[in-house]
């Protein structure tokens, strides 16, 4: 989402704090819906991941992720929000595992796919203030005190996972040069970033929400397991496979490729949900 | 018949209550996972998945896959057909150790032995002929008031002119005990003539003034074509019309019976009347919970979308799959006693500035709680650029003004069923969108739960009075796929018994 307030300056806050608590009552007072809360609907958004190279690694107790995320914004101020085990261990952190992989499997990951080529120039960023939420309380008022806002349909995602035990971690992240043009949105690129959690299986994540911008994503994704395995990933086509070694390790890998489409997608030009639809 | 297993664990988070000792059952259907391909979604390969339950914290769950005859779809073996006596991949109907599944529309149920986990036999019971190569029967079964009998219809599908029609019905009683079976002869009713509409996808028992009835659900699927379309091109669809309810008065002296229609169902005017639940334990008529999805269930996916995209250029385009409805559904509550009905319904679109009302987008499952006093409804959604244009322009009047209508998300709600009002609260607990439409009630209340299922998101328990709280999770990748295949789309149903 677009943060339309990223911050703002000492007594200002305490004020701001103080609406969003009222806000936050009266949401809570009529059911979260947002027709008694207009100002927690997103404007004009237009951010979304629209493209992902993952590596993931299961060693049959722990799952660790390691992604490199493509970002398009419109805006001057973004955050990625997503579900993780409450458990988890996030981190922003240095890795080479993608190049590791890459390089082994004689490949330049996302640079071997078209689609992702003709989306140009790619500015490098970094993630910063990193937040979690333990409550959809706390991530309303978040989005209503930033003036991100939010659409009722994508909240309910998030609803769905805090009520399975999940927890919402998000980061912001901001390009150098903002876009004010749907057409040529601001392209991002952020490494590092990895979540390692318990588990025997493999899990793979969500498909993201249509956040206005990007219907579809496009990924290229990597499982490595100890032991060789049938899994598959749920929606991308396999597109090799065999053995490789990452620090003196011994490997097997499963690589996944292609276009995906979001979540709560909808037609051509047609706006997002907003305070003045009339049902 | 060749039957494969794939056996794995769920990892699990939570616990499993001691009530829910024993097994869910789910038919799923399986595509590649090119969605260009194309491939009716009626047809493609059917898996049974069993997931056996043990309790504790974190408990235990496993998974049988249970795939019978999974050659019969690869495109590259030379046994590839387009029909098939069997293929279950909607509907579940169990009873003791035995198991029942069908598909959506074609074919005959397939009986699986619950102890062994392997294929018994396939129960069709009308001929089939050179002109009539398909058979459809009903994917819920009826039970009797002590479930020792099981009712469900057949027919033969032929090829007419501009549509498929339905001949040879007929009327199948299942001893539920000794697997013995008779027949009537089943004649439509007078004020409901058209063959081409005489399909059921449900079926209930009642009894009244001490004779035994049977309701059958004619949702009046219009299928063109018998086959799937060498080449999935847009083409006219033949607008189905108005369902209604036949209700048949079983008679062993008789070997015909004849169907009447049960009033005040046709002038709702809506399509695809589905599934339903019944209370008839007064046995002096029934109280009937059903729902109409408002969808052209004899078509799928293909061709241009609403919009005049074209397939190749949407990604969650998926040719051959489950098609979207036209417009919002409804649920009905019908009550008749010595004769006499009263009806309620719900009807809702979706309204984003007011979730907490919720919708009746394609209404799918519907199922009460051990005493009745708890329905639970769930509704698949609406995906916009999933819905045909040739299917839209069919249903001019009807279909929703796609410069409006969004993404609706799926929904889980309970409801009154008194009054069919959703049991609200200000916390929340009677809805919960984004959950998968497959679910099954399970337990006694005032302790019951309710689990809900779907391979990508995995096995989820609630208690039955709050929705907000998950008590268990379950996943694993290999709910997901079979080799390049994977579950698609999302299974419709589930069902839980102990075993």
């Amino acid at each position: 989402m677009a943060l339309r307030r990223p911050s703002v300056e000492g007594p200002e806050f305490a004020s701001l704090v103080r609406q969003t608590n009222d806000v936050l009552a009266r949401l809570e007072a009529n059911r979260f819906d947002f027709a008694t809360v207009p100002e927690l609907f997103a404007k004009d958004a237009a951010a979304d991941v629209i493209a992902k190279e993952i590596v993931h690694v299961h060693d049959g107790k722990t799952m660790t992720r390691y992604g490199r995320l493509i970002m398009g914004g419109v805006g001057s101020h973004f955050n990625l929000m997503g579900p993780i085990p409450p458990n988890a261990r996030l981190q922003i952190t240095p890795t080479t595992i993608l190049s590791d992989v890459n390089r082994q499997l004689k490949s330049k990951g996302l640079s071997d796919l078209p689609e992702y080529r003709k989306l140009g120039n790619v500015e490098e960023i970094e993630f910063f203030n990193y937040e979690i939420f333990y409550t959809l309380r706390d991530l309303a008022f978040w989005l209503v005190l930033h003036d991100a806002g939010s659409f009722p349909s994508s909240l309910e995602v998030m609803v769905r996972h805090i009520a399975a035990g999940n927890i919402v971690q998000s980061n912001q992240y901001s390009p150098r040069k903002p876009s004010r043009n749907r057409k040529q949105p601001a392209m991002m690129a952020a490494g590092c970033l990895s979540v390692s959690f318990p588990t025997s299986v493999v899990e793979w994540m969500d498909k993201p929400i249509f956040g206005g911008l990007a219907p579809d994503t496009i990924h290229v994704e990597t499982l490595l397991t100890s032991k060789k395995s049938g899994v598959s990933h749920p929606y991308l086509p396999l597109q090799r496979e065999g053995k490789l070694t990452l620090k003196g390790k011994s490997y097997y890998y499963r690589r996944f490729v292609g276009v995906t489409p979001k979540d709560g997608l909808r037609g051509p030009n047609i706006k997002a949900e907003n305070a003045a639809d009339k049902y | 018949m060749v039957a494969e297993t794939q056996s794995f664990d769920l990892y699990v988070r939570g616990s499993i209550p001691a009530a829910m000792s024993g097994s869910l059952f789910v038919a799923a259907a399986r595509r590649h996972k090119d969605r260009s391909r194309f491939s009716r979604w009626h047809d493609s390969q059917a898996d049974l998945i069993r997931l056996d339950l043990l309790p504790g914290k974190p408990g235990r769950i496993r998974a049988r896959i249970l795939s019978v005859d999974p050659w019969k779809f690869c495109a590259n073996s030379k046994s590839a057909r387009p029909f098939y006596p069997f293929q279950p991949n909607h509907g579940l109907n169990i009873e003791g150790d035995s198991l029942w599944a069908t598909n959506l529309l074609f074919g005959a149920p397939l009986e699986v032995d619950l102890r062994t986990w392997k294929p018994r036999r396939s129960l069709a019971e009308v001929p089939l002929r050179p002109d009539a190569p398909q058979l459809s029967s009903t994917s819920h079964f009826a039970f009797d008031l002590d479930r020792r009998y099981a009712y469900f219809h057949e027919s033969a599908l032929t090829q007419g002119d501009r549509t498929v029609l339905a001949e040879n019905l007929v009327i199948v009683r299942l001893d539920t005990k000794t697997g013995t079976k008779r027949t009537w002869d089943l004649q439509a009713p007078q004020d409901d003539p058209a063959a081409e509409g005489h399909n059921f996808h449900s079926a209930f028992y009642f009894e009244e003034a001490g004779k035994p009835f049977l309701g059958l659900l004619r949702t009046g699927a219009i299928v063109e074509s018998l086959a799937p379309h060498s080449v999935p091109a847009d083409h006219d669809v033949v607008p189905m019309q108005p369902s209604t309810i036949w209700i048949v008065q079983l008679d062993d002296s008789r070997s015909t019976l004849v169907a009447t229609l049960l009033p005040g169902i046709r002038q709702l005017g809506a399509i695809a009347l589905s599934h339903l639940d019944v209370d008839a334990s007064s046995r002096n008529g029934f109280v009937l919970y059903a729902n109409y999805k408002q969808a052209d269930v004899a078509e799928e996916t293909h061709g241009e979308n609403l919009y005049g995209e074209q397939p190749a250029d949407v990604a969650e385009h998926y040719s051959g799959m489950i098609v979207e409805a036209i417009n919002y559904g409804m649920v009905f509550r019908y009550h008749r006693v010595n004769g006499q009905y009263s009806l309620r319904s719900f009807s809702r679109a979706y309204d984003s500035q007011r979730t907490s009302l919720g919708h009746s987008w394609l209404p799918i499952n519907i199922e009460l709680n051990s005493s009745r006093n708890r329905l639970f409804c769930s509704f698949a959604g609406f995906r916009p650029r999933l819905l045909p244009r040739h299917i839209a322009r069919a249903y001019r009047d009807a279909v929703v003004d796609i410069h409006r209508i969004r993404h609706v998300p799926s929904l889980l709600m309970r409801f009154d069923p008194a009054t069919l009002v959703p049991d609200f609260d200000n916390q929340r607990t009677y809805l919960s969108y984004t959950e998968p439409v497959a679910f099954a009630v399970a337990g006694d209340a005032p302790n019951d739960f309710i689990w809900t299922f779907s391979p990508e998101t995995g096995l989820k328990l609630y208690r039955s009075h709050d929705l907000s709280q998950v008590l268990c999770h379950a996943v694993s990748p290999y709910l997901m796929n079979w080799r390049d295949t994977h579950f698609r789309p999302d299974p419709a149903h589930m069902v839980f018994a102990h075993t």
